[in-house]
């Protein structure tokens, strides 16, 4: 339920041309909202290339064989180039492995990074408005027939008001949000030149005061600074007064030092106020023709809260809520009407069907569908939304290959035949034949199959699950999804916000001196400062999924410590959902909640973090586990031998077996399919097979996990 | 214990200023022969940079580098910074003994330049001459005794090794691994190639010998004979980075420096590299100077560390001494932040942060490199030093 992104059965592979190299094979995968997944692999395992599926940046050779990527109810590998560009480095943003590719040598690091955040924000509005529109207008309806249509005026009422309401809030608040940051920020300048001056480090006093002057007569609000104007007034007098006293020769800051400090009271004040509550207030602004604002805040709050519960809001929160369960129940009794539809489409297309009936039938099961998803679902279903686009796809290109086949084989023979005729004559033959390209009908028929019943088998447990429905929070969920929409609606960046927000990026992800750096070009930057400015656009746009090609493979341990703290500390407070790449086993113990092991194009294996350390059951997991060491080995390192296989001719069976020391003779002949270890935790390997012979898992492995475990019970006596 | 071992590298106050950036500010270490020393520290606090000073790379600012006991490196700044100063305080003084001292001590220090220029332009020259006296009075002695139908290919003899011993330098001695294998190997030039070109710019010319010899280095890294045909671009990076290890230790050099060498690599390549150095260390008897970030890899790898911070030295030990008693508080936040493959105490890891201004009280007296405890230096003064020494109270 809660996946943000999933991947089914992804098949890529690349046209070269030597062949066509088969990168990724066959993988599935589930990222869960606010959740790390990391995949672990060495170069050429595919990681990379699955990457840049999500993101729709694969390479014009690609050939997308098969699969799925569902995020927010579309198909990523289906939908158009123009429907990217609102998702691309805005909902789905992706740090690159080398920052050295990844800027644009002749453009400054400000404009690179502030913009996406210029370009974004005014599409980034209209959308937001399109969809809250949309989906208010949904509402409404639903409204309507829970209400009956006698009540129709009383539901377009209520969504009038809402709208306007939300709207006017976050006019408040973004006001509000300004003045704030404006604080914050002052106050963190204040501590700076505070820790400065005590040191007795140099400063430029004159400069600094009258800059802090200007910034704190910024610093208005009829919210955050009621009650205090005069204070500040007063304060960014003296602060005048102190910069004209100084004089830059004695050297003395006691003056300067003195008035800063007060400036640092005020500020500790102004920032540990507590936030309104906007929405009530903005209400009460609204509706109420005697309104007085300019009570003070605990009192206002009161008051405007009252009135907006008696006048609109208990209704509206009644009437929503009986409108979402109309919709979760009308939906949930069209799905059940659904399924025997399915059961009948999985036998049509079991067998033998013509073109126009498969397209009638797709048509209809698809309108049918359609009706039965709920509209007031905040997170899109993305099975039952990307239905009719797969079910239509897959048989079109079973018609496609069953046309095409023959011709495919014609060719393939006529060229072979060529080619041997050529060389019998005893010709230099130096072109090769095209491999042929050709799909089983069963195969292309099992595809359709598999998407029915995949939606099938979705269906049924969405019904499963109907009983523990809580409507309460479903619709208080709806509301708040509503709220962080019309925030999108109202949040316009400036060109001066989007250099401030880029300088705070810069000086979060490590920057020194970020002022001076915004000017400056990317040859300027060493490496691992060119990874931070790669990291810093990345999280510009405040996107839903962060992707992190190998993000600290060319920093240092201090800086890469530094970074992946601050994906984590992020990931914790806009949570994201993060796609971690990497080869470094020890990075990941830190940021990973599920692990994924590839190995040539396929997870070999799958589970939570504890799982792959402290059982971890592949062979190749051992492999990449005893090859690095830590801080306590000593003995000679298990070095993987060879190389990972060119995956042009992939071998048959698995394709570690000839790394892998524990192979038998069925790992040459039959790749094996995932066994079960836990709940959470899959293994593709024969080992684990009832009839497998036993094997010890690698003493350096064992050793390892002893001591870890040692630590962790030492660790807790000594806390 | 350390004081036995024979010094084979010895750098004292080592400086290497680039216009205003101090990248390498007065380093001073010593590498005892046959050990691995690593140095660590983060990108840009200037430790592929002394790196690259020690094989003569850059000129260095001011201070010296032995090798074998011989000086390869020596630089002027501190001998000129002295004139000047002695200079100036001569203009105001009227003292007649004190200016007569002044005047001597410009002389010296004028004589030390001439000396640490001399010695930073011939070091290569003085040692080729010392060889070929050694083959000359080798050879001599030979043909003296010998008959006259082997004299004329001992005569041939002696003439290429006189060749090779007048070619011979003894930077050659010193060798260097690159970090990245990509970019290091020649794309134009084939395996042989690549690991002879030391060889022919030696001055052998002998066709037979020098494939022997590429051939022997490609078997000693764990390649094969017909890989000597190939280019670079036909390997994978681990195989690349072992051409660039045959490459430097063809010349049969006493130290290794190493860049990073496995930074660019994958893991299980990795693991196959560092093997490959810790085999070549026996079987070569080899001594390696081991620059490098990841703090696991250094500390299975080396005997002694040196922790590096914005162009200094801030703590030399034994490894294990480094890492059960860290003293100066940079040494510690890095060993802080090293990941490890454990989830559970992974996320209960706090990393240390290191602010050199807020940790640092050194307004009193200025640090210097002490010797804290034997064997364990650290850049401290004198109540820093009283603290770590009541700290680990041994």
């Amino acid at each position: 339920m809660d996946n943000i992104l999933e991947v089914k059965n992804l098949k890529i592979s690349f046209r070269t041309q030597a062949g066509t190299l088969k990168a990724v094979r066959d993988i599935s995968f589930d990222l869960k909202r606010g959740k790390t997944l990391a995949i672990v692999g060495e170069s050429g395992s595919g990681k990379s290339v699955t990457a840049k599926a999500i993101l729709g940046i694969l390479a014009g050779n690609t050939i997308i064989e098969g699969g799925e990527i569902l995020y927010d109810g579309k198909d990523l590998l289906k939908i158009s180039e123009e429907d990217f560009h609102n998702i691309r480095g805005d909902k789905i943003s992706m740090i690159f492995q080398d920052p050295l590719s990844s800027l644009d040598p002749i453009v400054k690091i400000g404009k690179q990074i502030t913009e996406a955040m210029l370009l974004k924000s005014s599409t980034n509005r209209r959308e937001a408005r399109k969809e809250f529109n949309d989906r208010l207008a949904i509402l409404k309806k639903c409204m309507v027939a829970a209400l009956g249509q006698n009540n129709a005026a009383e539901a377009d009422e209520l969504c009038k008001t809402f709208n306007k309401t939300c709207i006017e809030a976050n006019h408040l608040e973004n006001a509000y949000n300004i003045a704030y940051t404006g604080a914050a920020d002052l106050l963190s300048y204040t501590e700076d030149f505070l820790f400065k001056a005590e040191k007795k480090q140099k400063l430029d006093v004159k400069g600094l005061l009258r800059d802090y002057k200007s910034r704190l007569h910024k610093i208005r609000d009829p919210f955050l600074t009621r009650g205090m104007e005069e204070r500040i007034e007063s304060l960014g007098n003296e602060l005048g007064d102190a910069a004209r006293a100084y004089v830059s020769k004695t050297g003395d800051v006691t003056g300067a030092v003195e008035v800063m400090q007060k400036l640092e009271t005020l500020l500790k004040e102004l920032t540990g106020k507590e936030r309104p509550d906007f929405v009530s207030i903005a209400y009460y602004k609204l509706f109420d023709p005697e309104a007085k604002l300019d009570r003070p805040q605990s009192e206002l709050e009161t008051v405007a809260r009252k009135f907006m519960n008696e006048k609109f809001l208990d209704r509206f929160r009644e009437v929503e809520e009986k409108a979402v369960t109309y919709s979760y129940e009308t939906a949930l009794n069209k799905k059940i009407a659904v399924l025997p539809m399915l059961d009948e489409a999985h036998a049509f297309f079991g067998t033998d069907f013509t073109k126009a009936d498969a397209k009638a039938k797709c048509k209809a099961l698809s309108d049918e569908i359609e009706a039965s998803i709920d509209q007031l679902e905040y997170i899109k279903d993305s099975r039952a939304y990307t239905f009719r686009n797969a079910l239509s796809n897959a048989i079109k290109n079973y018609f496609y290959y069953l046309k095409r086949n023959p011709k495919e084989e014609a060719r393939f023979a006529r060229q072979t035949r060529r080619r041997e005729q050529l060389i019998a004559r005893g010709k230099n033959v130096t072109w090769k034949v095209v491999p042929k390209v050709v799909y089983e009908k069963e195969e292309l028929r099992a595809n359709i199959l598999t998407i029915i019943d995949r939606l099938k088998e979705h269906y049924e447990e969405y019904i499963a699950a109907a009983p523990a429905m809580d409507y309460h929070d479903r619709s208080q969920k709806l509301v708040n999804h509503f709220k962080s929409k019309a925030s999108e609606v109202v949040y316009r960046v400036t060109k001066s916000m989007a250099k401030e927000k880029a300088i705070k990026l810069m000086e979060e992800v490590g920057i020194h001196e970020p002022r001076l750096r915004y000017t400056q070009y990317p040859f300027e930057f060493s490496g691992g400062m060119r990874q931070r400015i790669v990291i810093a656009i990345a999280l510009a746009a405040n996107p839903d999924i962060l992707i992190c090609d190998e993000p600290t493979t060319a920093l240092d341990v201090t800086i890469q410590s530094q970074i992946l703290e601050l994906i984590n500390r992020l990931k914790a407070e806009r949570g994201l959902s993060i796609i971690f790449i990497t080869h470094d086993l020890g990075v990941v113990a830190n940021m990973a909640d599920d692990i994924a092991v590839m190995y040539a194009g396929k997870i070999v294996e799958y589970g939570t973090a504890d799982d792959i350390f402290y059982d971890p059951r592949h062979p190749y997991t051992w492999a990449l586990l005893s090859s690095m060491p830590d801080l306590d080995t000593k003995e000679k390192l298990d070095a993987i031998p060879g190389t990972p296989p060119n995956m042009i001719y992939p071998p048959k069976g698995d394709a570690f077996a000839a790394r892998n020391k524990f192979a038998m003779q069925i790992d040459y002949e039959e790749h094996p399919p995932f066994f079960k270890v836990s709940d959470t935790h899959y293994a593709a390997t024969w080992l684990l097979h009832p009839d497998a012979p036993k094997v010890e898992v690698p003493k350096a492995i064992t050793d390892r996990i002893r001591r870890m475990t040692e630590r962790l019970e030492g660790g807790t006596e000594n806390g | 214990m350390a004081n036995d071992r024979e010094v084979l590298l010895k750098v004292e106050n080592l400086c290497q200023y680039f216009g205003p950036t101090k990248a390498v500010d007065n380093v001073s270490f010593d590498i005892y022969k046959g050990e691995v020393f690593g140095l660590v520290g983060e990108s840009g606090c200037g430790k592929t940079t002394t790196g690259r000073s020690i094989i003569k790379i850059y000129d260095i600012t001011s201070g010296n580098i032995y090798f074998k006991g011989q000086r390869i490196c020596a630089g002027t700044k501190s001998y000129k910074d002295a004139i000047k100063e002695a200079r100036k305080e001569k203009k105001g003084c009227t003292d007649s003994t004190r200016i007569a001292e002044l005047d001597k001590i410009i002389a010296d220090n004028k004589e030390q330049i001439k000396r640490a220029k001399f010695d930073h332009k011939n070091s290569d020259k003085e040692y080729a001459k010392k060889l070929v006296e050694e083959t000359k009075a080798k050879y001599e002695e030979k043909l003296k005794n010998c008959s006259a139908q082997d004299r004329p290919k001992l005569e041939k003899e002696y003439k290429d090794a006189l060749r090779v011993a007048r070619n011979t330098k003894l930077i050659t001695r010193i060798q260097m691994i690159y970090q990245d294998p990509v970019a290091s190997l020649d794309p134009r030039m084939t395996v042989r190639e690549i690991i002879s070109e030391g060889l022919v710019i030696n001055g052998i010319k002998d066709k037979a010998y020098i494939d022997e010899k590429v051939y022997e280095m490609l078997e000693l890294v764990g390649l094969v004979r017909e890989h000597a045909g190939r280019y670079p671009h036909e390997f994978s990076g681990g195989q690349r980075q072992r051409i660039g290890i045959a490459r430097s230790i063809v010349m049969n050099p006493e130290l290794l420096i190493a860049d990073e060498p496995i930074s660019a690599l994958d893991v299980s390549i990795q693991a196959q590299v560092i093997n490959l150095l810790n085999e070549l260390r026996e079987q070569l008897g080899l001594t390696i100077l081991f620059i490098a970030h990841d703090l696991s890899v250094v500390k299975y790898f080396s005997g002694r560390i040196g922790v590096m911070y914005y162009g200094n030295m801030v703590e030399l030990a034994e490894t294990e001494e480094l890492f059960a008693h860290p003293m100066h508080p940079y040494t510690r936040s890095l060993l802080s932040a090293i990941p490890l493959p454990d989830p559970r105490s992974e996320k209960k890891r706090t990393r240390i942060i290191y602010n050199a201004i807020a940790e640092h009280d050194y307004s009193v007296q200025k640090p210097t490199m002490r010797e804290v405890f034997p064997g364990h230096f650290v850049y401290c003064n004198d109540a820093e030093e009283a603290k770590y020494k009541k700290e680990y109270g041994r």
